[in-house]
């Protein structure tokens, strides 16, 4: 074997100290390769089904199935998207348009301003999540927090907040009638009327058998109101499906809806989630679960769609794999001095403008 | 062992002016080269480890080696996989119901004939509806109990009138089987009052839960034994 001394034997194997750094080195290596693939197999092993096929797929039967209800009938469709941009706040929910046509959106983070082509012009902070916007004609912001209305200047400096209103107070919605304000309460599932200055003067639809008042059914944070131009004030009954008109003194006018999950109707437990009103009494109504937009005429007989489920593909998509959770699921729908409708999908946060085809009838 | 690779690279090996021959460039590499520092007379400095020389190997030497190294393989794959598991005791397997996608395999996976999760129901969330889409199907003929109507394709859940327009849901666990249909539907539509658990009173609390394995949302979750559900409502953590 060696060239000086080929017949040498072997020399006893003692251990040096560079013999016993590579065994160490390579007794390491071999230990740490060994720990790693340990690891792994009890990775691996917590990975594997361990009653794989053991059991047999679900039928069809244990499938929940609204597929066929979220395509709409491009047929029943009464506009086009003109413009679509984001709000930029978690879990938006709150949706007013201003006479001069700027958008306000609050949500989670606080209030922006978009102008009427959704150029950003203002954000307003606030520590508390924003449930409901509405704008005085002299440019005061009302804001609808979780136990509170606030008064904000144009600029979003404070000027007020309105104390004594009832405890779980959950502001979903606030309309207009000359001084007077109304708020929908989600909580109490009351409308409450309150002077200019927030001094409460009476609740609209509390359960009175002796009005024929049944009380409003609100199963979810989705609660609206808007004052209508026939002068009487238009309140979701959402858990009814139906919108219900009042006189400003609480008494119950007329309502209609249905529950249905055909076009016609309102779909799911509680819908509609909110509606606007346009100057001729007809109605945008907006539903969660099934994301629709549509349109009813002042008497509540369906005439078309603003935009159907399918014009939603994020919120489909979050509905379908079921992690929609019902703070953030919301549409919303207002309508602007051109008759466009601003709607906001609260869970892409998306805002669209939609303007009315030419050829619709 | 006797003849090894010629170095391709044709560098030394050795290490000049210290007892070993630098080898010419190009020529063959040769183990007996190289004097093995077990033969050195005198201690020396160990070189650089980029130039360390090659050791003649005798086998005995080779099959100590490979038993310690066969050894070390064996104990650091015991300490790897150990360490990759929980202590049972302390822990039980629950569904995150926020993370929860309602996807059908908790009813397939479990290794028990009827899976141990169910469907549970927070009263102080739901709304007490008198259509319930966890308990109607989507479009139904009408608003009652009539088996058509219903979503639940065991009849887990029970409809019982408490006072108009309200209506109360509640769960017939020896039917649930828990496919998380009703879930769905509640979520979907409703607030999610309806949410799958794993029920201990059935969990036999598997090393390796195999509807955990399955679970494409990762909701499922190890919990200490002391707090085992992971609720909704008033009963939710930090309410």
């Amino acid at each position: 074997m060696s060239e000086e001394s080929p017949n040498k034997p072997d020399p006893a194997p003692t251990a040096g100290r560079r013999s016993f750094l590579l065994g160490a080195a390579w007794g390491g290596g071999i230990a740490g390769l060994g720990g790693l693939t340990g690891l792994a197999a009890s990775r691996l092993a917590r990975r594997t089904p361990a009653a794989a096929s053991r059991k047999p797929v679900l039928g069809d039967e244990f499938t929940y199935d609204v597929a066929r209800f979220q395509k709409s009938d491009p047929a029943l469709l009464r506009y086009d998207e003109l413009a679509r941009f984001g709000s930029g706040l978690e879990r938006a929910r709150a949706l007013a348009v201003a006479p001069d046509a700027a958008i306000f959106v609050g949500g989670t983070g606080g209030i922006r301003k978009f102008s009427a082509n959704g150029e950003p012009a203002l954000s307003i902070p606030l520590d508390k999540p924003v449930y409901s916007i509405a704008l005085r004609p002299n440019g005061e912001i009302l804001v609808g927090q979780l136990g509170q209305i606030s008064v904000l200047d144009p600029s979003g400096a404070e000027l007020a907040v309105w104390s004594g209103l009832p405890d779980n107070l959950l502001p979903t919605s606030i309309a207009f009638a000359g001084e007077q304000v109304f708020i929908a309460d989600a909580g109490n599932r009351v409308v409450l009327k309150l002077d200019a200055a927030g001094k409460k003067l009476g609740v609209i639809g509390a359960r009175d058998p002796e009005r024929n008042l049944k009380g409003f059914v609100v199963p979810s944070p989705y609660f609206c109101v808007r004052m209508a131009p026939d002068g009487l004030l238009r309140i979701a009954n959402p858990g009814e499906h139906q919108i219900e008109a009042f006189t400003l003194d609480g008494d119950l006018e007329l309502a209609w809806g249905k529950g249905s999950f055909a076009v016609e109707g309102f779909c799911g437990c509680c819908n509609p989630v909110s509606f606007d009103i346009f100057p001729d009494g007809s109605f945008v109504t907006c539903e969660k679960g099934l994301p629709r937009v549509k349109l009813y005429n002042s008497a509540g007989e369906f005439t078309g769609l603003v935009a159907g489920p399918d014009a939603f593909p994020e919120y489909l998509q979050a509905a379908n794999a079921g992690t929609t959770d019902v703070l953030g699921s919301g549409v919303y729908a207002a309508i602007d001095r051109q008759a466009r409708v601003i709607i906001l999908d609260s869970v892409s946060g998306v805002i669209r403008i939609m303007q009315r085809k030419q050829q619709s009838p | 062992m006797s003849d090894e690779p010629s170095n391709a690279s044709g560098e030394s090996r050795g290490t000049a002016g210290d007892g070993e021959r630098r080898r010419p460039a190009g020529s063959v590499w040769h183990p007996a080269e190289h004097a093995s520092i077990d033969e050195a007379p005198e201690p020396r400095a160990a070189p650089p480890a980029a130039q360390f020389s090659r050791q003649s190997l005798s086998r005995r030497e080779l099959l100590k080696s490979g038993a310690r190294g066969v050894s070390l393989l064996g104990f650091g794959a015991a300490a790897g996989f150990l360490s990759g598991r929980e202590n049972k005791a302390d822990m039980r397997w629950q569904i995150d119901p926020n993370q929860c996608i309602q996807c059908g395999r908790c009813a397939t996976e479990c290794v028990l004939e009827v899976s141990a999760v169910k469907c549970v129901h927070s009263f102080g969330m739901c709304g007490y509806c008198k259509l319930c889409t966890g308990y109607f199907e989507p479009e139904p003929i009408n608003l009652d109990e009539g088996a058509e109507n219903q979503l639940c394709p065991t009849g887990a859940i029970k409809r019982e009138y408490i006072e108009d327009p309200y209506y109360e849901y509640s769960i017939n666990r020896e039917l649930c089987v828990g496919c998380g249909k009703c879930v769905k539907g509640c979520n979907m539509f409703g607030n999610g009052s309806l949410y799958l658990q794993v029920c201990h009173d059935r969990c036999i609390n598997c090393n390796i839960c195999s509807i955990a394995t399955a679970c494409p949302a990762q909701a499922f979750h190890r919990v200490p034994v002391a707090k085992p559900y992971l609720l909704r409502g008033k009963g939710a953590p930090g309410k």
